[in-house]
């Protein structure tokens, strides 16, 4: 019985420590800990990371790497073009994309860039390789196929032929 | 060798989508074996006839489906349409699952019932089965992938093998639910699992009536 | 679980001396002004004279708690304040930020929509399965205000989470003050008698929610069913499905934060839903501090369990002489028993033996908690309606 009461104010004490600890050190420490694992968050957010850009003009399309969502998700897998800064871009874009870096254009994809920035967006996708699909967007109709505007770019997600 | 060559891939793809099997079947599966009284017995009585009528699921897809040339056709259209009554099917067997296991609230867990749906003894296996049966009729990605894939199959006959040893490649994930058998029940399990299965159910009732007023199932 | 027709009240115990209560308060008052004070903090007017009140707000209700013995209403006071300002600074925040309480697709993609700590049992499946978090933020801060990152949220979350159990209920949640608060309006309850097996409502959803996040891959519960988005933020419906996932929080709130608080006296949303209150349960298990009965001094009257906000005391856990492992440590049937058989306790020491100094003990680490996270959000608060005035 006196062990299991040393014990007892043992973890006590010990939670008392943790208390005074936690802003200085706990919290930090176990931030750190996760941020340090392999995780990452759900590519059909975040687009997948950036793969490379191509110069175009005063603006540049970045070109992700191409999102398969997981065995588990109903998503369809796609690839997302940023076009930025918004600033640079025309009236009307209308350009020619080599997505894979194989030398020949992959899409032709066309949108305005209206000036008000609430205005919604509409694009076309016109697929040059058997890999890409067609696209007649307003907006956003799901994560897998859509054009939004993301603070300076211009996101268009084109889907991928399974 | 051709045969078996594609038998043998008609497993991999099998084992290979056998995770997103059973979380796709988890939510259905999880709450109705909980409700189950404990026992390893009671829990692979109740996974063979689940997974049976899983089988007959498949099958049945395979054989009418090829009858009626729809198998390498599975236009978006109809199959949102079938997934939306598949869903709303799985709704409504959950609820008159989690009802009709109310006789088990009450006792311990060595109560003599297996969960049934209907008062008679011999529609035992109802339960399970229809929720088996329905997820065997659930088109998830790699169903479909399996369905275009056994299309290139001569005959009828090699598409059904197809799907059947695309089934066993799933149903090998399935073996360690048995183990859910060595958790004790008691009325908090089993109250637990009800209350869980009557969400579960109203959640595969919005998404199938989503489906089928061709409206996308969430808000962006 | 009807109210017994005369229960007892608890015989007013002798106050501690004030010079014995301040002394007992001073380390907190040392903690309060190393959280709101240090080197780095806001040195903007509004900022400090919101610190200060908050400071002063916390330390005086401590000394409360050391001056009177009891626990329940000062922390209440505290609970309910957080509860209610949170929503103020955040919304304040979020509109000053985007415009609108709605999260539109481009906040998502950005990496923007800020991360609570309700999704954290649904993201752990998942991320253990694919490494992959289903949750539209950013794992550390990113561009704009996405808050402190998941990261940070998931770290401070583990380290109060070690400190307080489930004691997180009462002393952390900025939800839970909402529907504590309204529960504290009515003297009476209109409705007494609650079948028991809605207690394991929470454990259904959390079972259900993280089957079904599983399964399709998101955070199901903030999609669906989570009602505090009245109060925060919500994804903003685009077609007619998300009208109806908004019409559902708009009913979940309505009714278990507001309309049934009112009408039972209890925290319903956290005793029949929560499913993050279900998963803070099993914390309960590896906390050195419970609530315990001592068998010999209680003539089971029932007090405690009828005041249990959280329905955590039933007739058979009561003659077992513990709380269930919900419990929040709110100390509700602590200060209600009117023989003191309620008691806190420390793991593996004698019931009833010097039951002030585990109170003393948890009460220190709690306290320290909720100064350093409930008292900033509420500094948050404060400063925002500052800045209107």
């Amino acid at each position: 019985m006196k062990l299991r009461a040393i014990f007892g104010y043992t973890a006590a004490s010990a939670t008392l420590l943790a208390a005074v600890l936690t802003p200085f050190v706990l919290m930090g420490y176990f931030s750190n800990g996760l941020a340090a694992l392999p995780l990452h968050v759900d590519e059909v957010y975040t687009g997948g990371p950036k793969a490379r850009s191509v110069q175009i003009g005063d603006y540049s399309i970045v070109i992700h790497r191409p999102v398969r969502p997981h065995f588990l998700q109903s998503e369809k897998p796609f690839v997302q073009l940023d076009w930025t800064p918004v600033s640079a871009l025309p009236a009307h874009v209308s350009d020619m994309v080599n997505i894979d870096g194989r030398g020949q254009p992959d899409v032709l994809v066309s949108f305005d860039v209206p000036k008000d920035p609430k205005y919604p967006l509409r694009v076309d996708v016109k697929p040059l390789t058997p890999r890409y699909q067609a696209m007649r967007s307003v907006g956003k109709d799901n994560f897998s196929r859509l054009i939004v505007r993301v603070d300076n770019a211009i996101l268009v997600r084109v889907p991928l032929t399974k | 060798m051709g045969a078996s060559a594609t038998f043998s891939e008609a497993l991999v793809l099998g084992l290979a989508s056998g995770p997103a099997c059973i979380a796709a079947c988890g939510p259905i599966l999880v709450p109705s074996l909980l409700t189950e009284r404990a026992g390893l017995r009671p829990h692979a009585r109740y996974l063979s006839v689940f997974l049976a009528a899983r089988l007959m699921g498949y099958l049945l897809f395979a054989a009418v489906a090829w009858e009626i040339g729809a198998l390498i056709s599975l236009a978006p259209g109809p199959r949102v349409v079938m997934m939306g009554a598949v869903n709303l099917s799985i709704a409504s067997v959950l609820l008159w699952y989690a009802w009709s296991a109310k006789s088990l609230c009450g006792q311990s867990c060595a109560g003599e019932h297996l969960v049934e749906i209907g008062e008679k003894e011999n529609h035992r296996a109802a339960g399970p089965g229809a929720l088996g049966l329905l997820t065997g009729l659930n088109l998830c990605p790699p169903f479909v992938a399996a369905g275009v894939r056994a299309a290139q199959s001569g005959s009828v006959t090699g598409a059904l093998l197809f799907f059947f040893f695309f089934f066993l490649g799933t149903s090998v994930w399935f073996i360690p639910f048995i183990s859910f058998g060595c958790m004790a029940r008691n009325q908090a399990v089993i109250t637990v699992a009800r209350m869980a299965m009557a969400l579960i159910a109203l959640y595969y009732a919005s998404l199938g009536i989503a489906m089928l007023i061709g409206r996308k199932a969430y808000g962006y | 679980m009807a109210t017994k027709a005369c229960v007892p009240r608890p015989a007013p115990a002798e106050p501690r001396s004030i010079f014995r209560s301040l002394l007992l308060t001073l380390p907190i008052a040392v903690w309060s002004l190393l959280m709101f004070f240090h080197p780095g903090t806001n040195a903007d007017p509004k900022s400090r004279i919101a610190a200060t009140i908050t400071a002063l707000f916390m330390v005086a209700l401590f000394f409360m708690m050391m001056r009177t013995g009891s626990t329940y209403r000062w922390r209440r006071y505290f609970f309910v304040t957080l509860g209610v300002l949170f929503p103020v600074g955040f919304i304040y925040n979020i509109v000053a930020m985007r415009g609108t309480m709605g999260i539109p697709v481009e906040e998502m993609i950005a990496g923007r929509t800020p991360f609570c700590f309700m999704p954290i049992p649904l993201l752990i499946l998942p991320a253990a399965l694919t490494r992959t978090l289903v949750f539209p933020g950013s794992i550390v801060p990113g561009a704009g205000a996405a808050g402190h990152g998941i990261a940070a949220m998931v770290g401070l979350w583990f380290a109060l989470t070690l400190v307080l159990g489930k004691g997180w209920c009462s002393y952390a949640c900025f939800f839970g003050g909402i529907e504590e608060g309204v529960a504290a309006i009515p003297a009476r309850a209109k409705f007494r008698k609650i079948d028991p097996r809605w207690r394991y409502g929470p454990w259904a959803v959390l079972l259900a929610m993280v089957l079904l996040s599983l399964a399709l891959f998101e955070p199901a519960y903030c999609m669906w069913l989570c009602p505090f988005k009245a109060v925060t933020e919500y994804v903003a419906a685009r077609n007619t499905i998300g009208l109806i996932q908004n019409a559902i929080f708009i009913l979940l709130f309505a009714g278990l934060v507001i309309a049934l608080p009112f009408l039972t006296k209890k925290r319903t949303q956290c005793a029949f839903f929560c499913p993050f209150g279900a998963f803070q349960s099993i914390f309960n298990k590896i906390s050195a501090f419970e609530v315990r009965i001592d068998q010999a001094s209680c003539r089971p009257c029932l007090a405690c369990q009828n005041v249990c906000p959280n329905l955590s005391l039933t007739k058979e856990s009561v003659a077992r002489g513990e709380a269930l492992m919900s419990c929040m440590k709110c100390g509700a049937c602590v200060d209600a028993c009117p023989r003191q058989a309620v008691v806190w306790h420390i793991k593996g020491t004698q019931v009833a033996w010097k039951p002030e100094r585990a109170r003393l003990i948890f009460l220190y680490g709690a306290w320290a908690m909720a100064i350093m996270f409930g008292g900033s959000v509420v500094a948050q608060g404060i400063f925002t309606i500052l800045h209107f005035v």
